[in-house]
């Protein structure tokens, strides 16, 4: 639908535009600072035109500058230790309902993707940081929760499994190993 | 003898109360802490013989925290000394039934069993919140290192402290943010 221009006439443009807005939800966005692409509605005499343009990140101006020539991950190329209590930087990595992003979005590498996404549940589960909602910032997180779930808890960080490599060498049995 | 030697050597002869905030501490790992205080082992006085230990006041009990999925597996052995009195308590059920019970173990035992031991917990008094009686809070004169970080929560920071903070990911061209 992007970068095309729709025209409609005048007169089937109030029957037609509920519709047609609410069947693509996914990529039409009306308010401006939550999407990265946005709807521009420029109409001339018995035309409208309906333009979809990508808008600038919000992260464009606090986005740390990097080598470009490195092929290391956003993390790895960091060099920083990270600990599931770091939350300004675990937030970057969720969705405004507190789920991790996946590895699509983020574009780092397996490990870091299994140690950050592990560090969020850390996170989560210590009740430092559930989601991003307006809401979240009123309730208390340990309010709720039950047994042993409702105590203060720390992470030791040394416990998160690196991820199986998959190109890894298979490890040989012996075959006459009968026993 | 200056003025600051004279001032030590008061608070090594006195009993001085010092303050420990249990704020997120490891009961385990701060018990030992809390008990070096208690037994006077701090003093250059220190002898086992001379009694010279302090008062520490310990607040904020209730807030303690423990790693990983301690609040489960630990758990405290009680006998009755009837056949079949036995009982096993996790930590998260002592702690909810008294929240100062798990820290006033963890001192009671980083102590050795000797006959001070029991006078040494007298000098111990616990809290499970922030609210002491001011006879107690106006003796104190010295606060205790907390050992761990008190972690910040993200509700902490304002909405614009979390946008200013450096980024280290951007978003991709054509990514919709939810």
């Amino acid at each position: 639908m992007f970068g095309r221009i729709i025209s409609f006439s005048a007169s089937n443009l109030k029957a037609l535009l509920p519709a047609s807005i609410s069947r693509c939800t996914r990529q039409l966005h009306i308010t401006a600072p939550v999407a990265v692409k946005q709807i521009i509605e420029t109409r001339k005499d018995k035309q409208l035109i309906i333009e979809g343009v990508y808008m600038n990140s919000p992260r464009e101006e606090t986005l740390l500058r990097h080598n470009e020539d490195s092929d290391a991950c956003a993390v790895c190329r960091l060099n920083v230790e990270i600990k599931h209590t770091d939350v300004l930087i675990l937030s970057q990595f969720i969705r405004k309902d507190g789920c991790m992003l996946p590895r699509r979005i983020t574009g780092l590498c397996r490990l870091q993707q299994r140690r950050i996404g592990n560090m969020v549940a850390m996170a989560n589960k210590a009740g430092l940081m559930t989601s991003l909602l307006p809401r979240a910032r009123e309730r208390d997180p340990y309010k709720r929760r039950k047994e042993h779930l409702k105590f203060k808890v720390y992470y030791d960080e040394s416990t998160i499994k690196p991820p199986k490599d998959p190109f890894a060498p298979r490890k040989l049995v012996p075959k006459d190993n009968w026993f | 003898m200056t003025a600051l030697g004279r001032v030590k050597q008061w608070n090594t002869f006195a009993r001085t109360w010092h303050l420990f905030d249990a704020k997120w501490q490891n009961p385990i790992e701060s018990g030992p802490t809390v008990a070096k205080y208690l037994q006077g082992l701090h003093k250059p006085i220190f002898h086992p013989m001379s009694e010279c230990g302090d008062h520490v006041v310990v607040i904020n009990t209730k807030d303690i925290a423990l790693p990983g999925d301690e609040w489960r597996l630990r758990v405290y052995f009680h006998h009755t000394g009837y056949p079949g009195g036995a009982s096993w308590t996790k930590a998260w059920e002592l702690h909810d039934k008294d929240p100062t019970m798990v820290m006033k173990k963890a001192v009671y035992i980083a102590m050795d069993g000797t006959l001070q031991r029991r006078y040494n917990m007298l000098r111990l008094h616990l809290f499970a919140d922030e609210r002491v009686p001011d006879e107690i809070m106006q003796n104190v004169t010295n606060q205790i290192k907390p050992l761990r970080y008190v972690p910040p929560s993200l509700y902490d920071y304002s909405e614009e402290e979390i946008e200013k903070f450096p980024k280290i990911v951007d978003y991709p061209h054509d990514y919709v943010i939810r």
